[in-house]
C-alpha cells in the first residue's frame, strides 16, 4: 500500500514538471552511444537493438564532398517519429547527432558535419535512423567520397 | 560568440535556420592544438514554453554548425511569435538567442 502511494505520488511530481524539460539530453542518459567506435554499437547503445527496417528513411548527400569539415546531410522520413539519429563511419567515434521529435516535428532537417576521409579511402557512409513512435527503429543510408577530411584540422 | 536564426511561416509549418558560431573543436583537434575539446552537446529551439526542436549532438558537427529544420504551426504558433534558441557546449557554456517568426 506504502509503495502504491509512493508511486503514485511520483508520477503527479513528473505530470508537474515544467514543459522545458521534456528536452532529453540523450549525452547523460545515454553516454555510451556518444563513445561507441562503430555505427553498430552506436545504435545498440541508444535504441537497445540493430533491428531496423531498411526504408522509408531518405538520407542525402553529396556525392562527393569537396570538404570533409562541413559536409551537407539531410534527412526526410514521414514516419511519426519519437527521434532521429545520425550516424557516420568515417571519424573515431560514430555518433552525430539525435533529434528529439515531438507533436511539432516534421522530419525534414539539414546539418554540416565533419567526415573523415577512411584510411582505405572507401566511401563514408551516413547512416540515419528514425525510431518510430511504434517502437520500432527505421533506417536510411547514404555513401559519399570525401575528398578533404574534415578531422584532420 | 553569436548566433544567426531565420525563421519563416510558410503554409502550415516555420521553415529555420539557424547557424552557431562555435569552433567545434574535436578531440583530435584539440590533440594536435594541445588544447581542450569543446563543441557544442545540446541545442533546443522554443515558441514560447513549446520546444520545436531539440538535439544532443556531438565534437562532429562542422565548425560554426548549422540546422536547418521545419516545425508545425500548431497550438496558436503564428508569425511575429518569438523563436528562441539555446545552446550548451561541453565546457558548459551556454548561449541563448531569439528572432521572431516571419
Amino acid at each position: 500500500m506504502e509503495r502504491r502511494k509512493f508511486l503514485g505520488l511520483s508520477v503527479a511530481a513528473v505530470a508537474a514538471l515544467p514543459a522545458f524539460l521534456s528536452a532529453t539530453d540523450f549525452r547523460a542518459t545515454k553516454p555510451d552511444a556518444w563513445t561507441a567506435k562503430t555505427v553498430d554499437d552506436a545504435i545498440k547503445a541508444l535504441y537497445g537493438t540493430t533491428e531496423m527496417i531498411e526504408k522509408d528513411v531518405k538520407v542525402k548527400v553529396p556525392k562527393v564532398a569537396s570538404n570533409g569539415g562541413a559536409v551537407p546531410v539531410t534527412v526526410q522520413s514521414n514516419i511519426p517519429a519519437k527521434t532521429v539519429s545520425i550516424f557516420q563511419d568515417s571519424n573515431p567515434e560514430a555518433a552525430v547527432m539525435t533529434i528529439e521529435a515531438n507533436e511539432y516535428s516534421i522530419i525534414d532537417y539539414s546539418i554540416k558535419m565533419k567526415l573523415k576521409t577512411k584510411a582505405d579511402n572507401s566511401n563514408s557512409v551516413v547512416t540515419v535512423v528514425v525510431e518510430g513512435t511504434d517502437g520500432k527503429l527505421y533506417v536510411g543510408k547514404a555513401s559519399l567520397q570525401v575528398a578533404l577530411g574534415g578531422c584532420e584540422g | 560568440m553569436a548566433m544567426k536564426i531565420k525563421a519563416k511561416l510558410k503554409g502550415d509549418a516555420v521553415q529555420v535556420k539557424i547557424m552557431a558560431k562555435h569552433d567545434m573543436l574535436t578531440y583530435d583537434q584539440a590533440k594536435k592544438k594541445g588544447t581542450e575539446a569543446n563543441f557544442i552537446t545540446h541545442i533546443t529551439a522554443k515558441v514560447g514554453d513549446k520546444v520545436v526542436f531539440d538535439a544532443s549532438t556531438s565534437q562532429f558537427l562542422s565548425k560554426d554548425p548549422l540546422f536547418q529544420f521545419k516545425f508545425k504551426a500548431i497550438n496558436g504558433i503564428k508569425a511575429g511569435d518569438k523563436l528562441e534558441v539555446t545552446w550548451t557546449d561541453l565546457k558548459g557554456n551556454t548561449e541563448t538567442a531569439s528572432k521572431p517568426i516571419k
